[in-house]
């Protein structure tokens, strides 16, 4: 199963992508990009009550809504949120405490992820230059859509030096990069739970749809 | 972040008016354009003005006078503009553009922190009906 886990429509302030337009993309470009889903992950929020049921009745792909945050150690995609959480950070702060966002999101049922980690001042890699490394991180985005020449290649000694799972993401702004990178997975996902679920211990790798 | 006190946002600080809007006006800038539809080159009674006329008119002044001004960074550029279209300006027609502070918010990129802030022109006609809103997204470097 092959999802891309971190794109932005509309709701982000950067985004002009509806995200209606992103599935028509995926269906026309099926050959090429073999998606199952998306997740969208809107910066610095998350809206409860986002019911994407009629879009994938109609185009039969899995839509899960997820966020990115911003903190201290650069941008963090959050799966799973739900309301302890949300009351637990504000997600608008550009600020966050990335250690207690990996650890809390974790307790509450959720798991925390940084993105795009070797992009400069808002990537993992940087941070990790002056502050000690984050206990609890799980899986760093290996590939990013989004990433500039080197940015993703500087990655992998990331995840060597501290033993961390790969992901990747297309980082979508615009509908035609949907999907030109994304994850893998051996199990089925149906659902956020399943996901998370799967992040935390599942069997997965980033997947690169860029010719 | 310097706080922002909430009453600043939504609060009508400048309202400007232009007009009459003249049909040569009109034309003028569709023409500008290379614009060729009838409707927005050919003076006469379906004439209107083309649809990103509205973004001529801004109101006088930048910012309400009380708007903290450690928010506003030395170094800033237009980020873009959101504009939702209403009822079309037709010659004789003035617009009038109400001016408040949408929003403002942080974030962080590649080069740094910023801080955005959405200035809105809410534009109405001569008979009050909505023409356009357009939002004006500013970006200062903290």
């Amino acid at each position: 199963m092959i999802l891309d886990l971190h794109l932005h429509s509309e709701r982000s302030d950067d985004s002009r992508a509806p995200v209606e337009q992103y599935l028509k993309i995926l269906q026309r470009k099926r050959d090429e990009r073999p998606l199952d889903g998306i997740v969208l992950t809107e910066h610095r929020q998350f809206d409860l009550h986002r019911d994407f049921r009629d879009l994938e009745d109609r185009y039969g792909l899995l839509i899960l809504n997820a966020a990115e945050v911003e903190t201290n150690y650069g941008h963090i995609l959050v799966y799973g949120v739900n309301e302890a959480m949300l009351a637990r950070f504000d997600f608008g702060d550009v600020r966050l405490p990335a250690q207690e966002v990996v650890s809390e999101v974790a307790r509450l049922g959720g798991i925390a992820l940084p993105c795009h980690p070797g992009r400069p001042n808002v990537g993992l890699l940087a941070h990790y230059e002056t502050k000690p490394p984050l206990d609890g991180v799980v899986a760093v985005e290996a590939k990013n859509g989004g990433s500039k020449r080197g940015e993703d290649e500087r990655v992998q000694d990331l995840i060597e030096r501290f033993g961390y799972r790969a992901f990747g993401g297309s980082d979508a702004h615009l509908v035609s990069f949907v999907g030109i990178c994304a994850t893998e997975f051996d199990a089925e996902i149906r659902c956020m739970d399943d996901l998370v679920r799967e992040l935390r211990g599942g069997s997965y790798r980033p997947a690169d749809f860029r010719r | 972040m310097a706080r922002i006190d909430p009453a600043l946002l939504e609060r009508v600080f400048d309202t400007t008016e232009f007009g009459p809007i003249t049909a040569s006006e009109m034309v003028s800038f569709a023409r500008s354009l290379g614009e060729q539809a009838a409707c927005y080159v050919e003076p006469g009674p379906d004439l209107r003005a083309h649809p990103t006329f509205c973004v001529k008119f801004r109101g006088r002044k930048g910012f309400p006078e009380d708007f903290p001004a450690a928010l506003l960074g030395p170094m800033s550029f237009d980020a873009g503009k959101d504009v939702a279209l209403g009822e079309p300006i037709r010659p004789g027609d003035t617009v009038r553009v109400a001016s408040s502070v949408h929003d403002v918010y942080e974030k962080t990129g590649r080069s740094g922190g910023m801080t955005f802030v959405v200035v809105r022109f809410t534009m109405t006609n001569q008979r009050g009906e909505h023409v356009a809103t357009i939002d004006n997204r500013l970006m200062y470097r903290t």
